[in-house]
């Protein structure tokens, strides 16, 4: 009877979401937007052809030869434009690094708006440039630091939709356990729905239960949406075990489901409600590292962001999904991620109200 | 304990903060009668109806329900009760028959939706989403979903508030099929007519406390005055007050008409026109009617319902 009743709920639950295309495209489109628009944006064109706008006035000098010959070596064309035009592209704001070359002497441009894209080139040309002048002495090339780009655990060379992956896994929990899950509990409570059901035989741990399976079913979905997409258009796989980032997908779900639930018990309104979500939502995202590192950070923020529950179960994630880490050697974030559940379910609970 | 009776409630007290909603309620619907809470908004109607449908626990007092007590007998009441709310309660995306499916599927027992719609005169919408229904619609649908277990015993919370008379008369119509079939209702409302077409029996309640108990005919005859006069002017009535000073009994001004409520009507009318005579009152017409209920509430409390 009771198995028959929730199943019924979960196919109810399933069909009101696509029926509800705003719930689906928060939940199940945004994340792979984010990945292919961020993740096209930022991924940078790993030495292929990078093209460098050199701003020449008067005549060529003989060193300029040298240093051209040197950056198309390192894989970057020269695009010579008159001073006029050069103050033209300048002004359009695209341009991440402008060379100016006057008798021999250079200077560098850099957009600081761009700088990330500005420092890849920035460094090429800085290599180039003494390359040039060593051989016009006659000099070997210098040498440089080898670079290898690579993920914390070593894995990993992977472009930046890899480090972005895992955390729109995770920002996508929080997401769905803040929004959709507290907002329709304040609308449902706010209509009398709760109280309807409440007059009904129908047991609550029955309806929360197939509530909360509803929530993890479209997240997973989300979620194996999300990983197809990154394969496809980024060719970027899951390094680790497929049940270890299931269960810690399980646990962040459970987690933000309650301070869901928690949340929406302050609140008598939607208005009201989607007040204190924002307010707890921003903050949580902005120092979770999901689009960008903290690392620049003061160090108490840093602190204070590792105790958060976001930013220990993207951590988790990034080193399962990048690094292919075990569960037992990540147990302190994932420590921190259960205790926050234990909490939040036990205060989500005891505040909870049917009626 | 009486097994005749649907509910039984003694010495009911509910307050919320410092509100005192409910202020000792005792009530007895007898099975297989339509049993009318009537008074204005905010007298505590609402409040009785979910003590009675067992979402809000009384502070104190006495509540069997079809011979049960919901403190340990809940799952069991559940099943053979049905209510209906003021509110929209569903979700908006939520299509008619789906509703009547799911809610069905609550019970070990259940009407077929089909079966549902037709009583509902919903078999055109059941396909529909329950936030394109007119209020009339989702008003059918919300008793629908309290009928959906075959209940014994009906709750319906002001099943007709906002509703065009046209689909007042159809809901009536409903509440009447349930008496037929032999199942009981207790309704709230605050439309006195209301009461008086569809209840077996009424209980007047203000500021938490009923104040009679009756038939609506035993009601309106046990007034004083059960009978009214009334008359009309053309336009706006003139002032009442030397009328009143004359007549030397209650008189209700209102609009275009004076209320003048009569012990007698034999006696009273003989010097009800004289005092028109002697004023020359400018009058347009002069009927008689029974009182209604309407009159016993503005007797019990002093007040008009509509205040």
């Amino acid at each position: 009877m009771n198995a028959r009743i929730f199943w019924q709920q979960v196919k109810m639950g399933l069909i009101l979401y696509t029926r509800v295309p705003a719930a689906l495209f928060w939940i199940v489109a945004f994340p792979v937007v984010m990945l292919l628009a961020l993740g096209t944006v930022f991924g940078g064109n790993d030495g292929g052809d990078r093209k460098l706008v050199w701003e020449q006035s008067g005549a060529p000098a003989p060193a300029d030869a040298l240093l051209i010959a040197a950056l198309s070596e390192r894989g970057t064309a020269v695009e010579a434009v008159s001073a006029a035009d050069a103050e033209a592209r300048w002004k359009g704001g695209k341009l991440p690094v402008l060379l100016e070359g006057r008798d021999g002497r250079y200077s560098l441009r850099i957009n600081n708006y761009l700088v990330g894209q500005a420092m890849q080139t920035e460094a090429t040309v800085q290599e180039a440039f003494l390359v040039a002048q060593a051989r016009a002495h006659g000099l070997a090339d210098p040498a440089r630091i080898p670079v290898v780009m690579s993920s914390p655990g070593g894995h990993r060379g992977g472009p930046y939709a890899a480090y972005l992956l895992p955390g729109l896994l995770g920002l996508n929990l929080l997401m769905m356990g803040v929004f959709s899950t507290g907002i329709v509990d304040v609308t449902l409570r706010a209509k009398g729905g709760y109280k309807r059901l409440a007059t009904t035989p129908l047991p609550r741990y029955v309806y929360l239960g197939a509530q909360l399976a509803v929530r993890i079913l479209v997240v997973l979905i989300a979620a194996a949406l999300l990983m197809l997409v990154g394969a496809l258009a980024f060719g970027i796989h899951n390094e680790g075990g497929y049940a270890g980032l299931l269960l810690v997908q399980m646990l962040g779900a459970a987690c933000f489901i309650s301070l869901g639930y928690l949340l929406a018990s302050f609140a008598q309104t939607p208005e009201v409600y989607s007040g204190i979500a924002n307010l707890t939502f921003l903050p949580l995202m902005l120092l979770s590292g999901v689009y960008f590192s903290l690392d620049g950070a003061p160090a108490w923020l840093q602190r204070t962001a590792d105790l958060l529950p976001l930013t220990p179960l993207l951590r988790v994630l990034r080193a399962i999904f990048n690094d292919g880490a075990s569960l037992a050697s990540q147990w302190t974030g994932i420590a921190i991620v259960t205790a926050w559940t234990a909490a939040l379910f036990a205060a989500a609970t005891r505040r909870f109200k049917w009626v | 304990m009486n097994d005749s009776l649907a509910i039984e409630a003694s010495g009911l007290h509910k307050s919320f903060r410092d509100v005192r909603a409910v202020r000792g309620v005792d009530l007895r619907v007898v099975r297989g009668e339509v049993f009318g809470l009537l008074g204005p908004n905010g007298a505590g109607k609402t409040t009785t109806l979910e003590m009675l449908e067992g979402l809000v626990p009384p502070d104190s007092g006495r509540i069997r329900v079809l011979g049960m007590d919901w403190r340990d007998q809940g799952t069991a009441i559940r099943t053979r009760i049905g209510v209906q709310f003021q509110s929209t309660e569903l979700d908006d995306k939520v299509k008619v028959r789906e509703a009547l499916e799911m809610f069905g599927s609550f019970y070990p027992r259940a009407r077929a939706p089909a079966e549902l719609l037709r009583l509902l005169h919903l078999e055109d919408k059941a396909e529909a989403y329950q936030r394109r229904l007119s209020g009339g619609q989702r008003q059918r649908l919300a008793l629908g979903l309290a009928l959906v277990n075959d209940p014994e015993l009906v709750f319906l919370d002001e099943p007709t508030t906002g509703l065009d008379p046209q689909a007042r008369q159809g809901l009536w119509e409903l509440v009447r099929q349930l008496k037929g079939e032999g199942r009981t209702v207790l309704l709230t409302t605050h439309y006195m007519e209301e009461a008086e077409v569809l209840c077996d029996r009424v209980g007047i309640m203000d500021r938490g406390q009923i104040l009679q108990l009756g038939t609506p005919r035993e009601l309106i005859a046990g007034l004083q005055r059960p009978s009214v006069a009334e008359i009309e002017f053309l336009g706006s009535a003139p002032d009442v007050g030397p009328f009143a000073a004359r007549w030397g009994k209650p008189v209700e001004a209102k609009g275009e008409l004076w209320a003048i409520p009569l012990a007698d009507a034999k006696k009273d009318l003989q010097s009800l026109l004289g005092c028109i005579e002697v004023l020359n009152v400018p009058m347009q017409q002069l009927h008689v009617r029974r009182a209604s209920l309407e009159d016993v509430f503005l007797q019990l409390t002093g007040r008009s319902l509509r205040d």
